[in-house]
């Protein structure tokens, strides 16, 4: 029989969990380490923080889908709530802390506005170069298909299209939204 | 989740320089061999850019992003 991994055990704890997955050698994760020591002390009987060493528990760091740290999560009742990848503000985390606590997680933001627009200049100056260079429908294509990435978590169409694609290709499951 | 490791500034620059290079090939101010190079070499940097993520980097555990490791 194997140990219960950290999301079951948090099913069954009485208080909201946030899981802090973290390494020695990782400098974003100690810089972030005094905020979250910080708020812990605030949300103390409200919210528990376990730690988690990636290089210690890489097995539960798998099992939590971690890809890159600082990764904190929010349980409630076993379920993930939200979860913040990387380092960031303190009003970052103090939103994960709400979020544990209220079990609300924010309307999924989609792409950051850094993002998107990096994407609108780059597709608009692809279509334009298209247009004036022979016309080339390649650069037309590619430069429509980066259009289209900046706007395609705002359009309805794809949103409904994109499970059903993704259950064609074998990627069922929903990612959970990210602070 | 993202896997970034190319700083907002490191992405600008990359997008910038492959939107210059494919000008430069595609809208024919170099010709010859060296124009289909730069035709097929722009889409390098400019994907890089647009995802966010070298290969590069990560193949020398280097990276512009600070904010995840």
């Amino acid at each position: 029989m194997t140990d219960p991994t950290l999301a079951e055990r948090s099913a069954t704890h009485p208080r909201p969990v946030i899981v802090d997955v973290w390494a020695p050698w990782c400098a974003p994760c100690r810089r972030m380490a005094p905020i979250v020591e910080r708020l812990a002390g605030e949300y103390e009987g409200r919210v528990d923080v376990w730690k988690v060493n990636a290089d210690e528990q890489p097995d539960e760091a798998r099992r939590l889908r971690v890809l890159g740290i600082p990764t904190m999560i929010a349980f409630r009742g076993g379920q993930e709530v939200s979860r913040k990848v990387g380092a960031g503000s303190e009003a970052d985390l103090r939103l994960l802390f709400e979020m544990a606590v209220s079990g609300q997680a924010p309307a999924p933001r989609g792409i950051a506005l850094s993002d998107r627009l990096l994407r609108l200049a780059a597709g608009t100056a692809l279509v334009l170069l298209g247009l004036t260079s022979g016309p080339s429908l390649l650069l037309q294509a590619v430069g429509g298909v980066v259009l289209f990435t900046a706007i395609a978590d705002r359009c309805p169409v794809w949103q409904a299209v994109r499970p059903r694609l993704a259950a064609l290709i074998g990627r069922g499951g929903t990612a959970s939204p990210e602070v | 989740m993202k896997y970034v490791n190319e700083a907002d500034w490191d992405r600008i620059a990359r997008v910038v320089l492959g939107i210059a290079l494919l000008y430069l090939g595609w809208a024919g101010m170099v010709t010859g061999g060296w124009g289909t190079f730069l035709k097929i070499i722009g889409f390098l940097p400019l994907l890089t850019g647009l995802v966010g993520f070298c290969p590069a980097y990560a193949l020398f555990k280097f990276r512009t992003n600070k904010t995840t490791a």
